[in-house]
């Protein structure tokens, strides 16, 4: 293989990579502290997406602020997705919620999709691109949207990671993942934690889907693919471990884009799956195992 | 997970015919008959085509939401593929029956062994895991048989549509309809007599706690493989009767939407309770059918309805009718004298 | 400063605690005594509101906290260090600490606290930058202790903080809670190491199934007939 080719693979690889990263850390955070396997996140990448298509093409935002806005209004999303839904949820089921709330965000995920197909129709709003140029990385020409879309993500697991580790918040955030009793008895409020994160997620979710909006539009479904994507990832990299995710991200955007070339679109799927069977069959908790106290049966 | 006794009633009159016992024995309690036998002389008295339509289909919701209820209500994993695990049970049958001389329930049988088979292994891969791992992995497997679906077109057809020959020479809807009254009898008879032995008993075990159940001498992943294996094989045997009943398959079958249907139709009606999501699809369906408008909002109603349930009333359909049957049995007790 | 009142609680069916009162001064170590399975860590977790299913009074510094949420309870001052520990094993030492001070703004306390706590166990000092899941037993509670003085409690309660621990270990945690109470802090400790406890506490409450059967000083109780017989002549 010339290097070229490798070379041409390896951004593509890296560059969906990084944006795998993304929505996977935001999906391992929901999982590792609130415990909810999160079957809606595909549509907080939708609802970003529109954000930024109506701030950047109705409204005629600049990128970065209909991107930014985008953010906020995600992160809204998941303060009152989490307020009207999932608190309630907590209150009212003791010991079962889990799963309760598992099937529940199934039932956002379906409510949702069709909900944007009602109020936004079946239309791609896509747009062109973000900005009209192109960068040469390793002796090729990547259009400015992409790596601008990758640089994003870093920018924001970076700053999701500092928030983690040296804020009171973020402190308090994985304190709850590791043990809830424990964090109560500080004086931390669970369900304030629960909001915070859930809109974190949401909001991760939403970045991707407004910084990719020249790659993939705004559309009802389009949070399956993200969805598929970032559960792929979080499973090989093990449920609920953010640094993994970020790792698992990369791995899987390179596999996907080798994959991709040698097999085609739609073996491509059937590779993925072979890559996770292999995996769950010789490490089971996934790459980097996890951080919650056991993935055995509880 | 919420768990209702299913339809047996606790009752306290002793019947002098061991038929009624046995009956009961098998689930199979007076209301329920009264039900069954309603149902099942219907299609006699009915000649309107598009009220048969609707009771078979009605019922194929039912007979998959009273599959999937066996695994997401008793062991606590939730088959998150179903659609293409039934579609892979259509797809089987519909080839055995195109290219082979066989026979329909040949076809039924092949459907229901290669999806049995498809679900073993997707349960053993996961099965020291946590309930939530083999929902991922049923997801992950059927997003892949969707896109074998589509990829083998040579095979398949693809999105063209694969014709399948009809389960008998002439078949009408009243024929499909008792085939598929029969297939549900049995596989209803059949899985509740395992929920209700020690095997089930081993299921709820484990669903409640697989550490504890473990512990009690239960051997936890043997069971969990058993019933996903058997849901799974189920799951592609009404595969099998949808691919003849419909004509015409195509990779769209195993859409995630139908197993949201499903699902939905399974926890409305009432976690482990068996049949809760068979009357919530005579309930819903005809409903949703009836009211032409309703039908693009069908989903966001599903999963409205799933979200409520959850959060508000998670015994369902069948917590419900407990709840009546309750209620009634108190008043009746309050008009007689204490005895 | 500590008033229960009529305390009823159990899990799901099963009703532990019948009928329990008792009283915490301010200042004082009292110390909830009994034999495995008497009740006393229910109490404990009654208080800090981490049993649903309770009926009866609880009053700390003259307000009801019955029904409360237990972050809530904690913030008022009222910090319980459980039995096992709930300690944030992937964070280090450190950040535990930092936890501990989760609800006090003041920043100036919070530094003083830290001093503190090093000086009562100046092996977390050491071990600062480790993980908390990588100490031993007796560090491990030492930690546990530590975050809970970090929360700058009024009233302490302690869950069996000897259990497990080498003779040498459970002399130093004992001395910091000695050290504790001369500070300060009120605390209400629960043991099954009676003669110790005894020897430090100011009063001690005994309980046998869910019920309070003895209370009083310190001094008379290690006299009491019954009391040595089933608790003090096996120890």
């Amino acid at each position: 293989m010339d290097p070229s080719t490798t070379a041409n693979l390896l951004l593509t690889g890296l560059l969906r990579g990084g944006l795998y990263a993304l929505m996977a850390v935001g999906l391992a955070l929901v999982f590792g502290v609130m415990n909810i396997c999160h079957f809606a996140h595909g549509e907080y990448y939708v609802l970003g997406a529109y954000a930024a298509y109506f701030a950047y093409v109705t409204y005629g935002l600049d990128p970065i602020a209909s991107i930014i806005i985008a953010a906020m209004l995600s992160f809204l999303a998941g303060v009152v997705t989490d307020k009207l839904l999932f608190s309630p949820l907590r209150k009212r089921s003791k010991g079962d919620w889990v799963v309760n709330a598992f099937l529940l965000t199934a039932g956002l995920s379906v409510v949702l999709q069709n909900v944007y197909r009602q109020v936004f129709g079946m239309r791609y709003r896509g747009i062109t691109q973000y900005w009209n140029a192109s960068i040469k990385l390793l002796g090729m020409n990547v259009s400015a949207d992409r790596v601008i879309a990758f640089c994003i993500a870093l920018l924001a697991i970076a700053a999701l990671w500092v928030f983690l580790q040296k804020t009171r918040p973020g402190r308090a955030i994985r304190a709850v993942s590791q043990d809830e009793q424990g964090a109560v008895l500080l004086g931390i409020n669970l369900d304030s934690i629960h909001t915070l994160t859930f809109a974190l997620g949401s909001m991760l979710a939403g970045l991707g889907g407004a910084s990719l909006l020249s790659l993939s539009p705004a559309y009802p479904f389009g949070g399956n693919k993200p969805l598929i994507a970032s559960w792929f990832v979080v499973t090989i990299a093990g449920l609920g471990n953010v640094q993994g995710a970020i790792i698992g991200g990369l791995i899987v955007g390179l596999f996907e884009s080798v994959s991709y070339f040698y097999l085609g679109q739609g073996w491509q799927d059937v590779a993925s799956l072979g890559l996770l069977i292999l995996l769950l069959l010789f490490k089971p908790t996934g790459l980097f195992g996890t951080q919650i106290k056991s993935v055995w049966e509880r | 997970m919420q768990q209702s006794s299913g339809t047996i009633q606790t009752d306290h009159t002793h019947s002098a015919l061991p038929l009624i016992e046995k009956l009961k024995s098998l689930g199979l309690s007076l209301p329920l008959l009264i039900c069954l036998t309603l149902l099942g002389l219907a299609p006699l008295f009915i000649q309107d085509e598009y009220i048969l339509r609707l009771l078979v289909i009605s019922l194929y919701f039912g007979s998959q939401a009273l599959t999937f209820d066996f695994t997401g209500g008793y062991i606590n994993a939730v088959n998150f593929g179903f659609a293409a695990f039934a579609g892979l049970g259509a797809y089987a049958a519909a080839l055995v029956a195109i290219h082979t001389g066989l026979g329909a329930w040949a076809g039924l049988l092949m459907g229901a062994l290669i999806t049995g088979l498809v679900g073993f292994f997707t349960g053993l891969l996961t099965l020291r895991l946590r309930g939530i791992y083999v929902s991922l992995m049923s997801w992950f497997v059927g997003m892949t048989l969707m896109a074998l679906a589509t990829a083998l077109e040579d095979v398949t057809r693809g999105a063209r549509g694969l014709i399948v020959p009809p389960i008998y020479e002439n078949a009408t809807t009243t024929v499909y309809f008792y085939i598929l009254f029969c297939i549900f009898l049995v596989v209803f008879v059949i899985l509740r007599l395992i929920i209700h032995s020690r095997i089930g008993l081993a299921f709820r075990a484990i669903g409640q706690n697989f550490e504890a159940a473990q512990a009690s001498g239960v051997n936890p992943t043997r069971y969990k493989l058993l019933n996903f294996t058997i849901s799974s094989a189920c799951a592609g045997l009404f595969g099998g009767f949808y691919a003849h009943y419909v004509g015409i398959i195509t990779p769209d079958v195993m859409n995630m939407g139908y197993t949201m249907e499903i699902m939905a139709l399974a926890f409305i009606g009432g976690s482990g309770s068996l049949l809760g999501g068979v009357f919530a699809a005579f309930l819903l369906i005809p409903i949703f059918d009836s009211l032409k408008y309703l039908m693009d909002y069908r989903l966001i109603l599903y999963g409205l309805l799933l979200i409520l349930v959850m959060i508000f009333y998670p015994a369902g359909l069948a917590g419900l009718y407990q709840t009546v049957i309750q209620k009634i049995k108190l008043a009746i007790k309050k008009q007689r004298p204490a005895s | 400063m500590l008033s229960v009142t009529n305390l009823q609680a159990g899990y799901g069916q099963l009703q532990v605690i019948w009928d329990l009162s008792l009283v915490v001064e301010q200042g004082e170590f009292v110390a909830l005594i009994g034999a495995n399975g008497a009740g006393k860590t229910t109490t404990l977790r009654a208080i800090a509101g981490l049993i649903p299913k309770q009926s009866g009074n609880v009053t700390f510094m003259g307000q009801p906290i019955t029904g409360l949420a237990p972050h809530m309870i904690s913030r008022a001052g009222l910090v319980f260090i459980t039995e096992e520990l709930n300690l944030f094993e992937a964070m280090t030492v450190g950040d535990n600490l930092l936890l501990g001070a989760y609800s006090t703004a003041d920043k100036k306390k919070t530094n003083q606290n830290l001093e503190l706590v090093f000086d009562l166990f100046p092996i977390l000092k050491d071990r600062q930058k480790q993980l908390a899941g990588t100490l031993s037993g007796g560090e491990r509670r030492m930690l546990a202790i530590g975050r809970g003085m970090m929360a700058d409690p009024r009233l302490l309660m302690v869950d069996e903080p000897s259990l497990g621990l080498a003779p040498r270990v459970v002399i130093d945690v004992f001395k910091a809670l000695k050290a504790l109470h001369k500070i300060g802090v009120t605390l209400l400790l629960v043991e099954q190491n009676v003669n110790l406890t005894l020897q430090i506490a100011d009063k001690a409450y005994v309980m046998e199934q869910g019920r309070i059967i003895l209370e009083g000083g310190s001094a008379e109780l290690l006299k009491n007939e019954y009391l040595s017989e089933s608790y003090l002549g096996l120890r």
